[in-house]
């Protein structure tokens, strides 16, 4: 092996690596310094080490800290849901349809996020067809509304962040060998069984991957309550901004935030675990 | 190959060491003498103006094109990046403790919020002989506000009452800020994001007069609110997308403030003037730090407070004109009690005040509120 080729890894890993020193590590450190500062605003935030930053943050936030996961979860559920058969339906069945319907799906990226947000409002305003279908259903009580509650802020979520669970879903079924559905069913399995113990393993590197896409960047969102929310249900998102903008206390808000990242990466790690990297590698060892 | 990678390793290198070098203060404003905003002539080149949204007409043969025809070889961006005080601020505050404005040779600003740059040393003063237009007309009652009694560095855009919107149809008992938290309106009514607004008008309708209110009174307005969030009974915190949410009927009556009621499209909703009194206050333009063409910036406030030209700004905004003299361009107008409200029309009603007290009351009071609106 020449000096050259065993540079050329090197190289590759070059720009990822400085683009992630500079606009990951970087500031990283200089929010971690901040949430570190004493002070107040009109005076100045002086370099320290104040500790309590972090526990102050999270005393009085703590329900807006377990909200944002209740509602990122709820929210990677319901569009884990609705991603799998429809994926399922676009690879496997739509025949000629599959790039029209593929189209669909990221059609509405066209549009900005922030507009289409406000979009749901017209859509669940107290006196839209939607809300009374609902009541008529009795899925909501008769005085009750959508807009401007916590549902309203999952339905947002859910939508929002939906084609990020569909296309890594789609991705591994299309790739799938449709040839060993029809070996599950040579083999005397029955379509339940077939989906579950030949389907679902193969495709489960998309389902990890759309848990990830659909839950991270929900988990840190603050549009949706903003917008879609009304009196408690704010997420950790809107605290955030609070605190740095309105209350101009930037060293909590940076300890806020420091926090926020550390809980989702914890989360994230142990769902990796249980799931296994393999899973989400498309390690064909791993599965067996 | 490897050229372009050293090259980036060492821009890298010298951003950190950049960063690290300057041990800085974070906040806490700008220690340089406060400037005087140099005049033209000459008042031309790309003149860069920040305000809120809806605060002009930008169409065909607006204000702005005018204002281009009469000093050829002016450019306006006119953007409209201003939707909220702490929001702008905080976009801008970092750039202005450097001196430095983004560019922007003017913005405009609530009356508290102008004075908080102004304390910090963010704000250039404004010499009225630079501006004779303002002197001659801007309204007396304007002309000495307890936040800059002397209006060194402010000239106001826009005046404005917070009050009630309300749908007369729907809900046509909602005549005092008060009557907001009747049960029958669980749900159906907001109040504003703005602490400055809403505490002082649950003050008055309580009989407090914010004037004279000390912390423990803000304090305890911001516990009222918070029953009335636990009850159910605010359906949300808003800016002034309670348009959206009035002209829907999702909302029957909120605090919002009195010139929106022409951005609503709904025939039943008006500006409704609280039994206990309204809040006044004015966006005010002010010249940042740093910015360039002040010559455009001075120009253009001289400009505006032509009152023909005002009449046809007020004609759109139907906001309360700091400007006299349009009665006598547009008396129709004038006549109307939102943009030329009589004196006895506002006479309950209080200038924004700021919470009393130190930085850190005022701060304790902010803590407070936030925390009802970001539960």
């Amino acid at each position: 092996m020449t000096a050259r080729r065993r540079l050329v890894p090197y190289g590759l890993l070059g720009p990822g690596a400085i683009w992630l020193a500079l606009f990951f590590v970087v500031p990283m450190y200089f929010m971690g310094e901040l949430a570190l500062r004493t002070g107040t605003f009109t005076e100045g935030f002086q370099s320290g080490f104040e500790v309590s930053n972090f526990s102050d943050a999270l005393s009085g936030n703590t329900t807006q800290f377990v909200r944002s996961f209740v509602y990122a979860g709820t929210a990677t559920l319901i569009a884990l849901l609705i991603a799998y058969p429809l994926a399922y339906a676009i690879a496997l069945r739509a025949g000629r349809w599959k790039l029209l319907l593929l189209f669909a799906v990221v059609a509405p990226f066209f549009t900005t996020y922030l507009i289409r947000t406000i979009a749901w409002k017209t859509i669940l305003a107290d006196e839209s067809p939607v809300v009374s279908v609902l009541q008529a259903l009795q899925l909501v009580p008769e005085d009750g509304r959508v807009l401007a509650t916590g549902g309203a802020v999952i339905a947002g979520l859910t939508y929002n962040f939906l084609p990020f669970m569909i296309l890594p879903i789609y991705a591994s079924l299309e790739r799938m060998d449709t040839s060993l559905i029809e070996a599950g069913k040579d083999l005397y399995a029955s379509a339940t069984q077939t989906f579950l113990r030949v389907t679902l393993p193969i495709t489960a590197p998309g389902i990890v991957a759309g848990i990830l896409l659909t839950f991270i960047p929900a988990v840190g969102d603050y549009i949706n309550a903003e917008i879609l929310g009304g009196t408690g249900t704010s997420m950790i998102g809107n605290v955030i901004q609070s605190l740095y903008l309105e209350q101009r206390n930037y060293p909590e808000a940076a300890a806020l935030s420091f926090m926020m990242m550390v809980a989702i990466l914890g989360v994230v790690l142990i769902y990796l675990r249980l799931a296994g990297t393999g899973a989400f590698m498309g390690d064909e060892e791993e599965r067996g | 190959m490897r050229v372009v990678l050293m090259a980036l390793v060492a821009m890298a290198a010298s951003l950190v060491l950049a960063a690290c070098g300057g041990d800085d203060d974070v906040g806490g404003g700008s220690d340089q003498e406060v400037e005087v905003a140099e005049p033209g002539p000459p008042v031309e080149g790309e003149f860069n103006i920040s305000n809120w949204v809806g605060y002009i007409d930008k169409g065909e043969g607006s204000t702005i094109e005018e204002f281009e025809a009469k000093y050829p070889g002016t450019t306006v961006n006119y953007t409209e990046d201003v939707n909220d005080n702490a929001d702008f601020f905080g976009k801008l505050q970092p750039l202005l403790d450097q001196g430095e404005s983004g560019g922007r040779s003017m913005f405009v600003v609530t009356d508290w919020m102008a004075k908080q740059m102004y304390d910090l040393g963010y704000l250039q003063e404004i010499d009225y002989a630079d501006v004779p237009n303002v002197d001659a007309n801007l309204k007396e009652s304007l002309r000495s506000p307890a936040f800059d009694p002397e209006r060194k560095f402010s000239i106001p855009w826009q005046s404005g009452m917070t009050g009630l919107l309300v749908n007369q149809a729907l809900a046509p008992d909602i005549k005092s800020i008060n009557d907001l938290f009747d049960p029958q309106y669980k749900g159906k009514v907001t109040v504003l994001t703005e602490m400055r607004d809403v505490v002082p008008l649950m003050m008055k309708a309580d009989g407090v007069d914010p004037e004279d209110a000390t912390k423990e009174d803000w304090l305890e307005q911001i516990d009222q609110l918070q029953e009335a969030v636990d009850s159910g009974q605010l359906r949300r915190f808003t800016g002034n997308d309670y348009i959206q949410d009035l002209t829907n009927e999702n909302v029957v009556g909120v605090i919002g403030w009195s010139g929106d009621i022409a951005l609503v499209e709904n025939d039943d909703v008006e500006f409704v003037m609280p039994t206990d009194g309204c809040v006044l206050w004015s966006d005010n333009m002010v010249i940042p730090v740093g910015a360039p063409n002040t010559a455009a910036a001075l120009a253009w406030a001289d400009f505006v407070y032509d009152p023909k030209v005002q009449a046809d700004i007020s004609d759109y905004v139907r906001y309360v004109s700091p400007v006299q003299g349009i009665e006598e361009v547009n008396p129709t107008l004038a006549k109307d009690p939102l943009v030329n409200p009589p004196e006895e029309f506002t006479a309950d009603c209080t200038t924004q005040p700021d919470p009393p007290g130190s930085a850190e009351d005022v701060q304790e009071v902010t803590e407070a509120f936030q925390a009802v609106v970001t539960q």
